[in-house]
């Protein structure tokens, strides 16, 4: 499975990756929006896991480019508010799912699963 | 408040908030970093065998406090985006609740613990349109004055009734407390007193002090007339 990671905080996004990939899942990482809509053209992931508030292009408005671009990737938003709000407004504009940092690593493999099944 | 005071709270809230988002980035690398730690250990145990305890130990440490650190997180993001509106419809009970957990540490300061009564099933929805940021500053000042006229230890019971348009906050003083004529002595001599009459007065309620127990009623409409 390849998946890409989408968050401008280098530390959190890359130590997830390496615990994604003791699990046998390959994650890209990009830590910007520009950066991440790159990579799916070039090297397109089955599903993009991607943080809400970021420097520059924000994930909503990227979570919209992803949409466009390549609308049967599936998105999951990763929202850092206490609310739920993001992430409703998130599935609004078409992602598959969202999660509330920091988050649960197996809960995320969980999610990634069943929106790639329902996207199949 | 004036327009002035109004923009303070809102600056106050956003720079809160904004760093409560940074917060959760620290937390959340905190949590990969251990979690990463643990999957090393379960893969390959002999490379820290010695130490295994103690790295289990500390990694529970770990999870633990990023656990508590979430949730107060959560709860001062929460607090501070209150005063994105000067006025909005908030849930009462959920309101108590958030401002409990938010206290809880100045209580602990004097040994008293906060609790929140369920809601009563007549009293649903908990819902009011009022001003977010006065009405918690009307529950601290109450939850203060309490702390205040009673002896180290015991309980704060917080409880919710409602009546035609009207909520009663009932904070209400549980344990080895001094007597009914000296607990309104010293609640009404306390300073914060007066300003939870005013912060009452603001939000088009008022406070009494409750006829049967040691506590304090805070009546409030459903609605604000302006």
């Amino acid at each position: 499975m390849k998946i890409l990671l989408v968050d401008d905080e280098e530390e959190f996004v890359t130590t997830l990756a390496e615990r994604l990939e003791l699990r046998g899942i390959h994650a890209l990482v990009a830590t910007d929006g520009e950066a991440a809509l790159d990579l799916i053209e070039t090297d397109p992931p089955q599903i993009v896991i991607l943080d809400v508030i970021m420097p520059g292009l924000g994930g909503l408005e990227v979570l919209k480019r992803i949409k466009a671009q390549s609308p049967q990737t599936p998105v999951i938003l990763l929202t850092g508010r206490g609310s739920t709000k993001e992430g409703i407004e998130g599935m609004q504009l078409g992602a598959a799912d969202y999660l509330m940092k920091p988050i649960n690593i197996e809960e995320l493999i969980k999610k990634i699963q069943v929106s790639i099944k329902n996207q199949a | 408040m004036n327009k002035w005071e109004n923009k303070e709270v809102a600056f106050f809230g956003k720079i809160t908030a904004g760093i409560t988002h940074e917060m959760k980035n620290v937390l959340a690398i905190i949590r990969e970093s251990s979690g990463l730690m643990e999957d090393i250990m379960s893969i390959s145990p002999e490379a820290v065998i010695s130490y295994q305890e103690k790295f289990q130990n500390s990694l529970v440490k770990i999870k633990n406090q990023i656990k508590r650190g979430v949730e107060l997180t959560n709860r001062l993001n929460k607090f501070a985006h209150s005063s994105d509106e000067a006025l909005s419809k908030i849930d009462l009970h959920e309101t108590i609740e958030q401002l409990i957990a938010i206290s809880q540490r100045f209580a602990r300061l004097k040994n008293v613990v906060l609790k929140i009564a369920p809601p009563n099933q007549s009293v649903q929805p908990t819902t009011l349109v009022t001003r977010p940021v006065q009405l918690q500053m009307a529950l601290f000042a109450a939850i203060e004055c309490c702390l205040n006229a009673m002896t180290a230890g015991g309980i704060i019971n917080i409880g919710l009734d409602k009546s035609k348009e009207k909520y009663a906050v009932r904070v209400i003083c549980e344990g080895d407390l001094p007597g009914k004529s000296e607990f309104v002595d010293n609640l009404s001599a306390f300073e914060k007193w007066p300003v939870l009459q005013k912060i009452a007065a603001f939000l088009e309620g008022s406070v009494e002090l409750d006829e049967f127990a040691h506590g304090i009623v805070l009546f409030l409409p459903e609605q604000l007339r302006s």
